[in-house]
């Protein structure tokens, strides 16, 4: 090998811990762009195809009652390729022997074979579904505590107890995909129907479109015609959902949700860059002497320029070794994470070719952008710099009797320390050191800086963001106050529930809510979209709104409601005092807004109107089906004890009661679903915090290094080990310190950045942001402990050298 | 030891000064380490320069050999039969000249502590290009021999001691078999025994037709050159020939 | 004294001296085998002496200095400062110890670049917990004048001139008044003008009772300290050979400080008896002797006194024949003396030749001297 090549391969192969803290930073954003480009073509595409395969339904119709017959008529209807009918209602689950009932959407269909529309996918052996049998969604198993093959009670609405045998589990890649709140599913066959007390009637169509499929305005068209015909035809329709074949519903959300990871992940790429800027520019100064010997041999720039070349493509080759396939390993890793939370299949391990190229572009670009001007500047340099600059060490260039001029800095810092002096302020001389040591390599500075801010930054706001999201699904909370909801499965008087409920103890209050489901109609009498309108009394105090305008309910209102703030992307215009035509109940009813308010998410269309108008226009007065109980306690284990409490209670006393629950649990898979989200998050925050602190090691160890002789003096003069690694520490934990300040500034944008972006993801809404103090708390601590490890292993290497080897001048 | 040969006026001289003034400037005021210091240098002398630290003769060296460049004055070598104005070229031209035309030698060895001992010595040549990598290390080996170092041709640079560095230096130094080589106190961190071998080697090589510049504080060492003049304060004080 | 530690030596040494090493080896180690940089020191340093410590590079001499400051370590051997064992203490220990007790100027100053001038003055005070805190800046200031760059208290380092730095580095080496300034080639970096100022300043210091130690190869600097250590290839040379014959080679010396034989003559004894054959040449260590040309009664005629570092004998070895004076202990005390043989004293005149034509000079001088003594006598005889 001729001598160069020797001497590249030597400097990559001899300081191992440099050449593992070059390749591990290219590696960390290579591997972190890696995982999340791969993800992102992984996820998008088997997403939308996994549920194009499961033959998702275009339109989903909730009404009443329908047979055979009627089913028929519908798979007949004009632009309906196929249809499929469903029976669904609510029903509590235990395991046999267990305490805990377990709410499901018991799901009944015609042949579990023969299922063509929101195909399942079987998990195990999954045989096939007969009488008297039960095949539950995957998550069930978890929540009753049950395994396939055994038995499971089903509780009917008499409070008798139906036995069913657990056959087997499915995933549903296709129904209530983008319904939070949705419970999860069990499936029975028609024939089972009459053991659980059900009539052999479906309650539900899936319906696929004959063409247009992926065309929302042709869906919507079919739909509203095929509800038309229903309704026509005497039957009630609750309401219909729309979806389009090859685009999960949730789709936009996770896409939006890997672009703020992307953001991150790119983030890290520039971290890391400043981390190698920073590392070649001390391997080109240590390497001062090599090249000036190089240079007095007969070494052009060109040949020192083309031998550093060398050597940072090697360490990006390097990186890539290692970042390429375990960024693959990553990126399949994170989309079956998701997969399996979002119930679609992967179309198995795949090489995406993009995220390779990104990743060998970043893996050879950021280096050679990193480290171009610290070569160009070494490569440049002159023979007297590069050996004086080594052999006079601290003399500098000055060697002949010269003197440089004090940089402005030092000539800041010199009176600064003087004007303390002045007023009687004495620093410790081995503090002034730490001090202004850290200035001292204002490059170095302010690259370790700018990584550890950034990663400080990122890591503060993902606690800021993560309150923020927390309060904004409280605030959603505020729409469900009550402790224990009760679903009865008739209306029942509110004076009667009431007395009952008072003879529960622990019960405060008792409010019976009324419901209606409205179409709201454009102008042109086309609908735009289905509507809930729940209905309190209006002095309720189980909603406390957040209010954008207008205002809350009145008990004298009459055909007056607050719409969630929703509804503005059907009527960007809609101002309070407008009126909204709805059709309730097949009727077609000018309704005034008097108020909007804040809710989750755009495709919860939801108003409010007082319950004294809606129960007697459902000619309900004074009764209810569903009632809502403040207790005395709002924790979560109160609450579940009270709706066991309540639901024993109510049943002993002969009502039909479908369910009570605690009122916490509605937000409990909203809340986990968030969590996911900010686990990711923190995962990259960590990631750059990560990335911070190696820089900030490599800046400390580099530091030491280069004043390894200024230690040896100062041992000499009478410093002690305790002193010496004292100073490293002190300066490492300054930095820290500094870019703790910065970072906690930085945070501030950062949050509102990030909350906003990650709230547009999800709830399709920008959302007030809060500050929590335990981000920056936990920041500062856990700054302080980086940047101590970070310096104490440089420190101690410095306490180490005996003075001969520092001041050994060769 | 081979005469100083007799100036003769028809061939220029090999190297030559003319006024050379090298003046370091800084806040604390400008500080003239060469003042104006002529000196010419025939093929085949053994020079030696003498001087305290401090005294200039390592700026000297350094303006010829283009280390470093000169306030005002003229440096002028014979290369291949032409006159090479060294304060004019750039540095590039510079690193490629020097590397032909001088073999530079330190009191500290400066070898490469990562590169073997032929790998060393093999460098020049690997960076001017002068000869084929595989004439290289044939040659290599051969400069190795002559200073007796084939046995440690492949250890590194640490393995072996202070004397023996300085003999890879000057192998090193004689890669692209420059006419001239220079060298700044070869001898300055090396006991006496030691440092008496390695001056036997400059003689030697002296004798095979090379011309020597050596800077030195060491007086004893007088006798041995050809000529040596003394620098004190920037300015040559004598200039003598020895016999 | 403290008596914690069992004198490591005899009390008569131990008067006045400061500085104490005992047999010190240091080999170092690598690869390419062992190599032995100081071959068994012995040396011994009074309180308030000016030494300078003179060898070529690579003799050995700032390893023999970093012995003296506890900077490296010795494969063998003692050295005590004050009474303490340096090398019993930990490395940490020592620096405290060397902060307290020991002023280090280095050759290229090395002051810290990040403090001003005052600052780095003040740092080994604060390192060794020294003067009350607030008394401190007042301190560093007086020292700072005392080297006169009061003026420039305030500036970095590189900010003032090398030979600044270095006044700046004598003041940081004077702050904890440490008794003993260690010196590594003060000068070696500076031009004649600073060094002789840095040289007036360490002169001045000595005078203040400081024991000053300081290695150079410079002979200007050693002509001003009243004590030069002569190290070569890891030996001491013997002081009385090198204050005898300068002229010298470091090697010769050496060579030389093991042909010789050392001798005590007690008071009043005679050495060289006149008219007798001499076959040794001697150098004076310590002690006085008179030449003496004797009378037949007392009235004996000293021609000349001769004291530590001159010699006697050579007349007689060069010019062959019997002693043309008597020579003999003077009664004040004893006298040490190195001699050397005949054989050993033509070699050595033999391989160097400035040595051989500075003592034909001196013979020739000095038989002038006699031969008019010794007319002065014989007229006093007849008269």
């Amino acid at each position: 090998m001729r001598p160069r090549w020797r001497k590249v391969l030597s400097d990559l192969v001899d300081n191992i811990a440099r050449t593992i803290l070059v390749v591990s930073s290219i590696a960390v954003g290579v591997l972190a762009v890696g995982v999340i480009a791969g993800a992102y073509v992984i996820i998008s595409n088997d997403m939308s195809a996994g549920y194009a395969a499961s033959h998702p339904a275009n339109i989903e119709i909730r009404m009443d009652d329908f047979d055979d017959d009627f089913l028929n008529a519908i798979q007949n209807f004009e632009g309906i390729a196929n249809a499929e009918g469903r029976r669904v209602f609510g029903m509590r689950v235990r395991s046999v022997g267990g305490t805990q009932w377990t709410m499901l959407n018991i799901v009944a269909v015609q042949d579990f074979e023969e299922i063509e529309i929101n195909q399942l996918t079987a998990i195990g052996e999954t045989g096939a579904l007969g009488k008297n049998e039960v095949i539950v969604d995957r998550d069930v198993l978890d929540k009753v505590d049950a395994q396939v093959g055994d038995v499971l009670e089903f509780q009917l609405s008499d409070g008798t107890i139906k036995r069913l045998q657990l056959v087997g589990t499915v995933r549903d890649p296709a129904t209530n995909m983008d319904d939070f709140l949705a419970p999860p599913a069990a499936y029975i066959t028609m024939s089972t129907l009459p053991a659980l007390h059900q009539p052999e009637n479906y309650n539900r169509v899936y319906a696929i479109v004959d063409s247009g499929q992926d065309d929302d305005t042709h869906i919507r068209a079919v739909a509203t015609a095929l509800k038309d015909k229903i309704e026509k035809s005497g039957h009630a329709v609750h309401s219909t959902w729309r979806s389009k074949t090859h685009e999960h519903p949730l789709a936009a959300t996770v896409n939006a949700i890997l672009g703020i990871l992307m953001a991150l992940g790119v983030l890290i790429v520039f971290l890391s860059s400043s981390l190698i800027a920073n590392t070649l520019s001390a391997l080109l100064n240590q390497h001062l002497r090599h090249i000036g010997v190089m240079k007095l041999v007969g070494a052009r720039d060109r040949q020192i320029f083309g031998m550093y070349l060398a050597l940072i493509l090697s360490f990006s080759a390097l990186a890539l070794l290692i970042a390429v396939p375990l960024g693959g390993q990553g990126a399949y890793a994170l989309a079956r994470y998701t997969a399996d939370e979002m119930s679609f299949s992967l179309q198995g391990y795949r090489i995406v070719p993009i995220a390779l190229v990104i990743q060998i572009a970043i893996g050879l670009l950021v280096p050679l952008v990193a480290g171009f001007v610290p070569i160009i500047n070494g490569s440049r340099v002159t023979v007297l710099k590069a050996i004086s600059g080594n052999l006079v060490q601290g003399t500098g260039d000055q060697a002949e009797g010269g003197a440089k001029r004090e940089s402005r800095l030092e000539r800041l810092q010199l009176r600064f320390t003087q004007m303390l002096n002045r007023r009687g302020i004495q620093i410790p001389r081995p503090l002034l050191i730490s001090l202004r040591n850290t200035f001292r390599r204002r490059g170095r500075l302010a690259l370790t800086l700018f990584t550890l801010t950034m990663g400080g930054a990122i890591f503060i706001s993902v606690f800021n963001v993560r309150v923020t999201l927390h309060d904004y699904i409280n605030a959603i909370g505020n729409y469900f106050l009550a402790d224990v909801t009760l679903d009865f499965d008739r209306p029942y008087r509110l004076n009667e529930v009431k007395q009952y409920a008072a003879q529960v103890p622990g019960v405060v209050t008792v409010e019976g809510w009324a419901f209606a489901n409205a179409e709201i109609l454009y102008p042109d009498g086309s609908t735009a979209d289905n509507m809930s309108i729940l209905a309190p009394p209006a002095e309720s105090e189980l909603v406390s709104p957040i209010l954008v305008a207008g205002r809350w309910l009145h008990p004298d209102d009459k055909k007056k409601l607050a719409v969630s703030d929703a509804i503005l992307d059907l009527f960007p215009d809609l101002r309070v005092g407008d009126n909204l035509t709805l059709r309730i109940n097949r009727q077609d009813e000018a309704w005034q807004v008097v108020g909007i308010f804040k809710f989750v998410g755009s495709q919860r269309l939801l108003a409010y109107a007082p319950y004294e108008y809606i129960s007697l226009d459902q000619n309900l007065a004074n009764r209810a089906y569903s009632y809502y109980i403040v207790t005395e306690r709002h924790d979560r284990p109160y609450q579940e004890m009270m709706a066991e409490k309540v639901d024993a209670f109510f049943r002993d006393n002969g009502f039909h009661l479908r369910e009570a629950k605690p009122g916490l649990s509605t937000l409990d898979a909203a809340v986990e679903s968030l969590d996911i989200l900010v686990a990711f998050l923190l995962i990259m925050a960590l990631l750059t915090a990560t990335v911070g602190s190696m820089g900030l090691a490599g800046t400390m160890s580099m530091n030491v290094l280069e004043r390894t002789r200024e230690i040896g003096i100062m041992r000499a003069i009478g410093a002690v080990d305790r002193e010496v690694m004292r100073m490293v520490i002190a300066e490492g934990m300054l930095i820290g310190l500094i870019s703790w300040v910065l970072g906690a500034l930085l945070s501030i944008p950062f949050t509102y950045l990030l909350a906003t972006i990650v709230s547009l993801a999800v709830f399709s809404t920008p959302i007030e942001v809060i500050f929590t103090p335990t981000g920056f708390i936990i920041w500062m601590v856990l700054v302080v402990i980086l940047s101590v490890l970070a310096s104490a292993l440089p420190a101690r290497n410095a306490a180490r050298l005996t003075i001969r080897e520092v001041l050994a001048y060769e | 030891m081979s005469p100083a040969p007799p100036p003769s006026s028809s061939n220029p001289p090999l190297i030559e000064l003319r006024e050379a003034v090298k003046t370091y400037v800084s806040a604390a005021g400008s500080f003239t380490a060469l003042k104006g210091v002529s000196l010419t240098v025939q093929a085949g002398e053994f020079l030696g320069i003498l001087g305290k630290s401090g005294a200039g003769k390592s700026t000297l060296l350094n303006m010829i050999t283009g280390v470093d460049h000169l306030t005002s004055g003229e440096v002028i070598v014979q290369t291949n039969g032409r006159a090479v104005s060294v304060h004019e070229l750039d540095e590039n031209d510079l690193a490629l000249w020097r590397g032909r035309t001088l073999g530079v030698i330190f009191q500290s060895f400066q070898l490469l502590p990562m590169l073997t001992l032929v790998q060393n010595v093999m460098l020049p040549m690997d960076l001017c290009g002068l000869y084929r990598p595989r004439e290289s290390r044939q040659r290599a080996l051969e400069l190795l021999e002559m200073v007796e170092l084939e046995d440690h041709a492949y250890k590194l640079p640490t393995f072996i001691s202070g004397g023996q560095q300085q003999r890879v230096a000057i192998a090193r130094a004689l890669a692209n078999d420059p006419p001239v080589i220079v060298a700044d106190e070869p001898t300055g961190s090396l006991d006496s025994v030691t440092a008496d071998n390695i001056f036997d080697l400059f003689e030697r090589l002296v004798e095979t037709g090379k011309t020597i510049l050596m800077v030195t504080h060491d007086h004893g060492l007088m006798p041995r050159f050809s000529r040596y003049l003394r620098i004190a304060d920037g300015e040559l004080v004598t200039e003598e020939a020895n016999a | 004294m403290t008596s914690q530690t069992p004198p490591v030596l005899p009390a008569v040494e131990q008067a006045d001296a400061i500085i104490q090493m005992r047999g010190i080896v240091k080999t170092f180690k690598n690869a390419a085998g062992e190599f032995t940089v100081l071959k068994g020191i012995d040396l011994t340093l009074q309180r308030g002496e000016f030494v300078s410590i003179v060898g070529k590079s690579g003799s050995g001499k700032s390893t023999l200095l970093n012995m003296l400051t506890g900077i490296d370590h010795p494969t063998s051997g003692q050295v005590v400062v004050d009474n303490v064992d340096i090398y019993a203490m930990t490395e940490s220990e020592r620096s405290l110890w060397r902060g307290r007790n020991l002023g280090i100027v280095f050759q290229f100053f090395q002051l810290l670049p990040m403090l001003s001038l005052l600052e780095n003055v003040m740092l080994p005070m604060d390192y060794v917990n020294m003067y009350a805190f607030d008394e401190r800046p007042q301190r560093a200031m007086e020292l700072l004048e005392l080297v006169g760059l009061e003026k420039q208290a305030h500036k970095l380092p590189l900010a003032v001139s090398t030979g600044q730095q270095q006044s700046a580095a004598i003041a940081r080496a004077l702050s904890t008044n440490a008794p003993i300034l260690v010196a590594d080639e003060p000068t070696g970096n500076l031009d004649s003008r600073a060094a002789g100022h840095i040289i007036d300043l360490f002169d001045e210091l000595a005078q203040r009772g400081k024991t000053i130690v300081m290695v150079t190869h410079d002979p200007s600097m050693t002509r001003r300290t009243s004590r030069t250590i002569i190290i070569s290839d890891g030996e001491l040379v013997d002081e009385t050979i090198a204050k005898a014959l300068p002229l010298l080679s470091h090697r010769l010396m050496r060579e030389l400080s093991r042909k010789v034989e050392h001798r005590t003559v007690p008071p009043n004894q005679t050495i060289i008896q006149r008219k007798q054959p001499v076959d040794k040449f001697f150098m004076i260590a310590s002690g006085q002797v008179e030449v003496v040309l004797e009378g037949r009664k007392a009235d004996d005629t000293i021609i000349a006194r001769l004291g530590p570092g001159e010699f006697f004998g050579e007349i007689e070895l060069t010019r062959g024949g019997k002693s043309i004076a008597s020579v003999r202990v003077t009664p004040e005390g004893p006298v040490e003396l190195l001699a050397l043989s005949r054989d050993d004293f033509n070699w050595l005149m033999n391989v160097s030749p400035l040595t051989s034509e500075a003592m034909t000079r001196i013979i020739q001088s000095r038989l002038e001297e006699n031969r008019t003594s010794d007319r002065r006598k014989r007229r006093r005889w007849f008269r």
